[in-house]
């Protein structure tokens, strides 16, 4: 059992690396970040978060900070979020990191102490401040500097943009919707009367004309999007499920207007009926409404969080202008650790730039003069400068982001089969209605009309309607709060008739961090001896190779010599000086240039390494060898483990990776038997995938940008949180935790829910079943029939929260 | 019993006042954020006790 990180819950992969004394007591994190925020957390006495922590919350390590933030001053780059006339600005914020209220306290309170803001304020849901501060007294970058602090990254949007048209829409459903509840309220009180006598005598047609004042408005204001798309709906042939709704509402609402109009005295007025019905759907539908929303939001924030400001090189001298203002041509220096903003080709400088977004390598790619860059990749250590070949919409990360947003569109095969099912629905329940309105014609009009409505309300789908997104709804809220986070309702009901999981390898199945797992040297040196020297060198490195070989020296309580004259070229190896000796520690190709001979024996041990999957560091000093460090990627602690669970499933696991044969199966082994294909490349993947739906459903379980197509193309796409933005953006079912047994825990809960779907659509056909010919023989007012709609669908919401309670989590 | 000629519409007219003050509230934004409102209520008050715990140690 490993202990949770202090500040964000995750498990501590080596203890003592980050630990540190915080009021009086040894805390271990899981990264320089935590810790560094837990140190300023407490520093500036904001210690009470962790107390408002609830206890269950896993927060993530705090989100790199940009380095752009002074940039973030420029009146010119403002101009576009705030009003730079004036000394006090406020502007939106899109923040990363904030989990909890215990974050919305947090931020608030270290927010207000500082000099020159006038208020914060954090909206929880949608995870923004709405900052005002005094621009004469603080700068924008300073706050942004308060926050990157206290483990929050933030940056500007603009409101309007982002989410304009949507969250319109979003509103006026919810206008409509709390009119109609007032109209609903008030006329349930002449109902009330009128059942209790007052139909009789003379306040007969006083309440009548008040029940049309107050139904007319709700049938053409909150029924208005029921009609709208009745009519829409009928213009273009086709019938949509607001048709028996509108043509219920209307029957109902023109034959109590009639009665109302000739003052008769006999029949009965329905306007609350008209308005019950009128409301209760309302509510369904801006329910449906704000989840929709919320899943759109994801992809608005993928796209505000690309780089949005560029540093050009002008004749007068750099400037930092806002990405939009960039076109094709424009020298554009990318300084050390920022994101490159375009695409294209390095002019000037050369740097190791970080491609893993794109490609998945994860080892700095070397990029000198005439060598292609895309955007959204990091620069290294070096400063370089790039002539824009494609911007905007245009880069390559963009494309990727319309792929996946085309796809996303593009992919819901259930709701087409609802779809499909929608207008035989509606033919069936009008021609039941029509049916018992010619039958009780014989009889009575008033009757006829009165059951043909209750027909058309009492099959109104609500039950059925409910049947799939209720136990959607209840299986997200228990996913979540169990670091599953599914994105779309389908991919459950998909996710529960998968017959085939396929996994990436590197960073899914391992933990994607190489370590140091043999060393070899020499006879006359130990290992610890070796380890130091190498250690000692790659102390200065940022490289990845450099940070496991100095992790395992820091394991081993090694000592760290001091060195002198330190090199590096990157990709390639680095030297120094250690006690006037030189040594060199790097690939093969790097002890060739430094002209040292590598003998046959090390040559040996090299291909053995590498065979199993391992990557070598040679270790030598001026003239010869002295030793092998090997270093290799490993399985989660939790992958057999989920394989196992999976299997006793009857499913099938396919492993993909870009590795050697050898090496996959080396890293592999321990997990038994499974399809294993190596040396894939990234743009095979998908069509890997596309290949294994033939015969089977596919899962995709993967967390680099390489893998988004595979991602998309999968009938069920999990990613893991500490994978990249898009990896997670083309995913359905994300695992927050980074615990790979969630894979087989979001298994179980989709099987679940699929099975309280089938359960709830078994209720709701019986009450059809039931409900329908007493509607038809009369025997059901509309009152009643919009009474038990809602019990129905009651009891459906009700099952549906079983879920709750049959899923067993760890 | 000829009150509610005049009942039923001042009725109405307290219930559209509410109607219009629930828009109002909606324009403002009053219900964007609806899980922080909820939560900040409890952060809010041990706040204020923290500053005065701090005048006392000034």
């Amino acid at each position: 059992m490993t202990i949770p990180c202090y500040h964000c819950g995750l498990p501590v992969q080596q203890e003592g690396r980050f630990a540190t004394e915080i009021a009086d007591e040894n805390r271990e994190f899981c990264c320089y970040g935590c810790q560094t925020v837990c140190k300023t957390i407490y520093n500036s006495g904001l210690q009470r978060f962790y107390q408002k922590t609830a206890a269950e919350t896993v927060l993530a390590p705090p989100p790199a900070l940009s380095s752009e933030l002074s940039s973030y001053d420029l009146d010119d780059v403002q101009a576009d979020y705030v009003d730079i006339n004036a000394e006090i600005r406020t502007i939106h914020l899109l923040v990363e990191g904030i989990h909890c209220a215990a974050c919305v306290w947090l931020i608030e309170n270290a927010l207000s102490k500082q000099v020159g803001v006038v208020r914060s304020e954090v909206n929880l849901t949608a995870r923004r401040l709405r900052l005002t501060w005094n621009n004469s007294e603080t700068t924008l970058s300073s706050v942004l500097q308060t926050l990157g602090n206290i483990g929050y990254a933030a940056i500007p949007f603009d409101p309007e943009t982002a989410e304009g048209v949507l969250a319109k829409k979003h509103k006026g459903l919810l206008y409509r919707m709390a009119f109609a509840g007032f109209a609903m309220m008030n006329l349930l009180w002449i109902s009330i009367a009128l059942y209790s006598g007052a139909d009789q005598g003379e306040f007969r047609n006083w309440f009548h004309w008040i029940g049309f004042l107050i139904a007319t408005p709700t049938l053409f204001y909150a029924g208005y999007p029921f009609l709208r798309n009745a009519l829409l709906g009928l213009r273009h042939r086709y019938l949509t499920m607001d048709l028996p709704i509108a043509i219920g509402a209307t029957a109902t609402y023109s034959y109590s207007s009639y009665i109302t109009f000739t003052g008769s005295v006999y029949g009965d007025v329905y306007f609350d009926t008209v308005v019950n019905f009128l409301f209760v759907i309302l509510v369904g539908r801006y329910l449906e409404a704000i989840s929709k929303r919320e899943a759109l939001s994801a992809t608005t924030r993928l796209l505000e969080l690309q780089p949005k400001l560029a540093t050009i090189i002008t004749k007068e001298g750099s400037k930092v202008v806002p990405i939009r203002s960039v076109v094709v041509g424009d020298l554009i220096l990318v300084k050390p650790g920022e994101k490159i903003p375009v695409d294209g080709i390095l002019v000037d400088g050369q740097s190791a730039v970080d491609e893993s977004m794109l490609t998945g390598e994860s080892i700095p790619v070397v990029k000198i003069v005439d060598d292609k860059v895309v955007a959204g990749s990091i620069n290294g250590e070096g400063a370089f400068t790039v002539e824009a070949q494609q911007v905007l919409r245009n880069t390559a990360l963009a494309k990727i982001v319309r792929l996946m947003e085309d796809a996303q569109a593009s992919k819901a095969p259930i709701q087409c089969t609802a779809d499909k099912i929608v207008p035989w629905f509606v033919v069936v329940t009008l021609s039941l209605a029509c049916i018992t309105f010619m039958y009780w014609l014989q009889f009575d009009f008033e009757k006829a009309l009165l059951a043909a409505t209750s027909v058309l309300i009492i099959t109104c789908p609500c039950a059925f309607g409910l049947a799939t997104p209720m136990s959607v709804a209840v299986a997200t809220g228990v996913g979540a709060q169990n670091g599953i986070l599914i994105k779309q309702g389908a991919a459950l009901e998909a996710l529960s008739k998968v017959t085939q999981f396929v996994f990436d390898k590197t960073g899914t199945l391992t933990q994607g961090e190489l370590r140091v797992v043999a060393v070899e040297t020499i006879a006359t040196m130990t290992a610890e001896q070796l380890l130091i020297l190498a250690a000692s060198i790659e102390n200065h490195s940022e490289h990845g190779v450099a940070k496991a070989i100095v992790n395992e020296a820091k394991k081993r309580e090694l000592a760290l010599s001091t060195i002198t004259d330190f090199l590096s070229l990157p990709g390639q190896g680095v030297q120094a000086y250690i006690n006037q000796k030189q040594i060199v520690v790097g690939t093969h190709r790097w002890l060739k240039i430094q002209n040292i001979t590598v003998e046959e024996h090390w040559q040996q041990q090299q291909d053995k390494f590498e065979h199993d999957g391992i990557s070598c560091v040679f270790v030598a000093d001026k003239s010869k060898v002295l030793g092998i460090i090997g270093l290799a990627d490993q399985l989660r602690n939790d992958a057999l483990k989920m394989i196992t669970s999976l299997q006793q499933h009857d499913i099938a696991i396919t492993v993909l990776s870009g590795d050697k044969q050898s090496v996959v199966n080396a890293i592999t082994a321990e997990l038994g038997d499974i399809t294993r294909y190596a040396e894939v490349l990234p743009g095979d993947k998908s069509q890997l995938v596309r290949d294994l739906q033939q015969d089977n459903i596919v899962a995709m379980v993967g967390d680099g940008v390489n893998d988004a197509p595979a991602l998309i193309q999968a009938d069920v796409a999990i990613a893991l949180a500490s994978g990249t933005d898009v990896s997670i953006e083309s995913a359905d079912i994300i695992l927050s935790h980074n615990e790979l047994y969630k894979v087989a825990e979001a298994k179980n809960l989709a099987d679940q829910t699929l099975r309280t779907i089938k359960q709830n659509i078994t209720i709701s056909i019986v009450y059809n079943l039931i409900m329908i010919p007493m509607a038809m023989l009369a025997l059901v007012s509309p009152l009643v029939a919009a009474l038990t709609m809602p019990i129905s669908s009651l009891l459906v919401i009700g099952n549906a929260v079983r879920i709750k309670y049959r899923v067993k989590f760890k | 019993m000829d009150v509610i000629y005049g009942l039923l519409p001042g009725m109405l007219l307290l219930g559209i006042i509410a109607v219009v003050i629930f828009f109002w509230a909606v324009r403002n934004g009053q219900y964007d954020d609806m899980d922080g409102a909820a939560n900040r209520i409890l952060m809010e008050s041990d706040q204020k006790k923290d500053r005065s715990d701090n005048d006392n140690e000034e």
